[in-house]
């Protein structure tokens, strides 16, 4: 009894063994047949989470080669991506904004300046640090008032008087004039890089800010989008009840006339369907402004500290994103970019897209100063002081500007 | 014998000996070491030492002053309504209802249920549906969007909370409540007890180990709550719900100050353990031995 009870014990150990063996021995063939290590691609825009997912998958079909992508977290991204970084499971490719963000985690890069698609980057759009070619950009963007043809005349949105006009007429109508979302850029990122788009040097003015020297609530074009947000929250739909997908949905069913938005959102509309009217982007006309806010979206960047064979695949598989057919198509047709690469055509682009590309063209834009705010102040300091605004009438826009200094003041603390 | 008895003996504690080292005291241990620096938390960046300033910089927080008292109002509100609730239900259900199983069954659903996604079911109930229901009924005083208003965006977070664990609860006092044996409750009914006296004078007392346990469950569960807090209001609206795990979370991976952070995570345990070790050496003398 004795006896069959240690066969037992040793007919497993066996067994584990052989089993082990198995593994590594699978794992050596499939080295030898030039397969490329699996990596995995984080990355922070939702609107082309699928289109990634299925361009990894025509990868695999044509390269044999695995990519994982991960799921898109929207407003969380950059918290999400450190904390992955921190604890060592880091993504081998991922995406990183300009300024103070991809400042901030410069100590991942791999050098891309020698690889080839780099010299096809269109000038000035590369991200570059210390020197060296860090990032790819995604492509250009562009934001401002996507509006509904049917129910707007650009020409009757040229300032703050005219702004307003229209929302109270829209209001009356029982339609909503004009919508935020609730998402932290949604609500307060993107348009409140207006006014800081129209300073003189905007640079200049976020590091003047930065020590205190000029303040929010003292300058011009500040009041003055202060006193647009009043207008909106008096006259339009308070934007804390709509979210991103509601935003689009009811811009998409006629319900409101105009969004702030960028061409990434044609995304949303092309999920409607044929809309049965036509739409266009025109400028936050602040102060009179006339320019829509175009910038280089994120960049792919590679994580340098991921393993050697992971960075080798990572490497072929920009090369391929950015040189194969299949990739140049996807970037244009499925993600709906406009290319920041010269060796890609941007014909038949959507309306949107058309407004940013013809902007850039033409070079009638407005910078993203966003870029250089404090890295992670939209999330953390300017969408709560928003939201307070928003949800408590009782606020002045003046005060708004106050708050706004007070939480900037903090964050830069 | 006895070789062979500390032997069995390590072969059921090692592995689980194992396991909360690496997972529990190790980590511990490195909290605390990197509370007395001031890091971003990229690891290619220098890692300071500031001694104990970051446990002086958390007492002039405002935003971690404020979420501590929503977490102290908070668990005290959950504390009330999950316990209420558990013992009522339980009470309930062992009162020889003819649907007492079915009822049990239900009351206990929702703890299977993950926090996450209990959090985004109510987030659609209360936002959506309480508007809707508050448009087509006119009573709009009461059915608006709870979760765009700071006060009772609070009161949805004991709701969701308190629907959670109840039944939970509810179940360790059904076994209480059937441990008492029959004889001391026909005793009391003899000697001319009424229902109330029974359950104040018998049944409580002897449920004494019960209140212990769903005490404490409730109060550290409603201290350390996360998940639900994340997926129903993210700390809004204006950070007014903001508890303490979600504090720290944000200043570590929002703000990336990794020092402060671990300097408020300790103190956070230090709070919670001497809240629940007070409550549980409260309640433990009050249980009675038959």
């Amino acid at each position: 009894m004795v006896k069959g009870k240690k066969l037992l014990v040793l007919l497993a150990v066996v067994a584990i063994i052989a089993l082990v063996a198995a593994c590594s021995g699978g794992n050596k063939g499939t080295a030898n047949e030039g397969k490329l290590a699996k990596i995995s691609i984080f990355q922070s825009k939702v609107e082309i989470a699928e289109q990634l997912e299925a361009l990894a998958q025509q990868y695999t079909k044509e390269t044999g080669n695995e990519v994982e992508v991960w799921g898109s977290v929207g407003d969380a991204y950059i918290t999400q991506l450190q904390a992955k970084l921190t604890a060592n499971q880091g993504p081998s490719i991922f995406s990183i904004g300009y300024g103070s963000e991809a400042e901030t985690f410069k100590s991942y890069y791999y050098d891309l300046s020698n690889e080839p698609y780099v010299k096809d980057i269109a000038p000035n759009m590369a991200l570059e640090i210390d020197g060296k070619v860090v990032g790819v950009p995604y492509g250009v963007e562009g934001f401002g008032l996507v509006y509904n043809k049917n129910l707007v005349n650009p020409a009757d949105v040229r300032d703050l008087d005219s702004f307003t006009a229209l929302l109270k007429s829209f209001k009356d109508q029982g339609k909503n004039g004009f919508s935020l979302s609730q998402e932290a850029y949604f609500l307060i990122g993107h348009i409140l890089n207006t006014p800081f788009a129209l300073q003189p040097d905007p640079q200049d003015f976020i590091e003047q800010l930065n020590s205190g020297k000029v303040k929010m609530a003292e300058t011009k074009e500040f009041q003055e989008f202060a006193r647009f947000l009043e207008a909106i929250r008096e006259y339009a739909v308070n934007p804390m009840e709509i979210t991103y997908d509601k935003q689009m949905g009811d811009f998409a069913t006629g319900k409101t006339a105009i969004v702030h938005q960028g061409n990434w959102s044609y995304g949303m509309l092309a999920d409607f369907g044929e809309l049965d009217f036509e739409y266009g982007m025109m400028p936050f006309p602040l102060m009179g402004n006339d320019k829509i806010a175009v910038g280089q979206a994120s960049n792919w960047v590679i994580n340098g500290k991921a393993k050697p064979e992971e960075i080798e695949a990572a490497r072929a598989f920009l090369n391929w994103l950015f040189t194969s057919e299949t990739g140049k198509n996807a970037i244009v047709n499925e993600f709906k970019f406009v290319p920041a690469m010269t060796t890609i055509k941007a014909d038949n682009l959507d309306p949107l897209s058309q407004a940013v590309y013809d902007a850039t063209q033409s070079g009638d834009t407005i910078p993203w100063a966003m870029n250089f705010f404090p890295q992670g102040i939209i999330v953390n300091d300017l969408a709560p002081a928003a939201q307070e605004f928003f949800l408590n009438p009782g606020m002045t826009g003046e005060q708004f500007l106050k708050k706004l200094d007070e939480v900037w003041a903090n964050a830069v603390k | 014998m006895r070789m062979k008895n500390i032997a069995w003996y390590a072969l059921f504690t090692f592995p689980l000996l194992f396991i909360f080292t690496t997972v529990v005291i190790i980590p511990f241990v490195i909290g605390i070491a990197y509370s007395f620096i001031e890091w971003d938390g990229i690891p290619a960046n220098p890692k300071v030492f500031v001694g104990f300033e970051n446990y002086v910089a958390l007492f002039s927080d405002q935003r971690f002053l404020a979420s501590a008292g929503i977490t102290a109002l908070f668990t005290l509100l959950s504390l009330i309504a999950v316990n209420v609730l558990g013992l009522l239900f339980s009470l309930m259900v062992t009162s020889g209802l003819k649907t007492s199983n079915a009822a049990r069954t239900m009351l206990f659903m929702p703890n299977l249920i993950g926090g996450l996604i209990l959090g985004y079911i109510w987030q659609f109930i209360f936002t959506d549906a309480f508007k809707m229901i508050g448009e087509t009924t006119g009573w709009s005083g009461f059915f608006f969007n709870w979760l765009l208003d700071p006060q009772y965006a609070l009161i949805a977070l004991v709701v969701v909370f308190t629907w959670q664990m109840a039944g939970y609860t509810m179940v360790i006092y059904i076994a209480g409540i059937q441990g008492i044996p029959d004889d001391v409750l026909e005793a009391a009914w003899v000697d001319g007890a009424n229902a109330w006296q029974r359950l104040t004078r018998i049944k409580f007392p002897l449920l004494m180990p019960s209140f212990t346990i769903c005490l404490f469950l409730s109060l550290s569960g409603a201290f350390k709550i996360y998940d639900v807090n994340l997926s129903l209001t993210n700390g809004g609206p204006v950070n007014k719900t903001e508890m303490f795990a979600m504090n720290i979370f944000n200043e570590i991976f929002g703000y990336g100050n990794y020092g402060l952070g671990q300097a408020k995570a300790i103190v956070f345990f230090l709070i919670v353990a001497l809240i629940t070790l007070t409550q549980v050496i409260l309640t433990k003398r009050r249980e009675v031995q038959m």
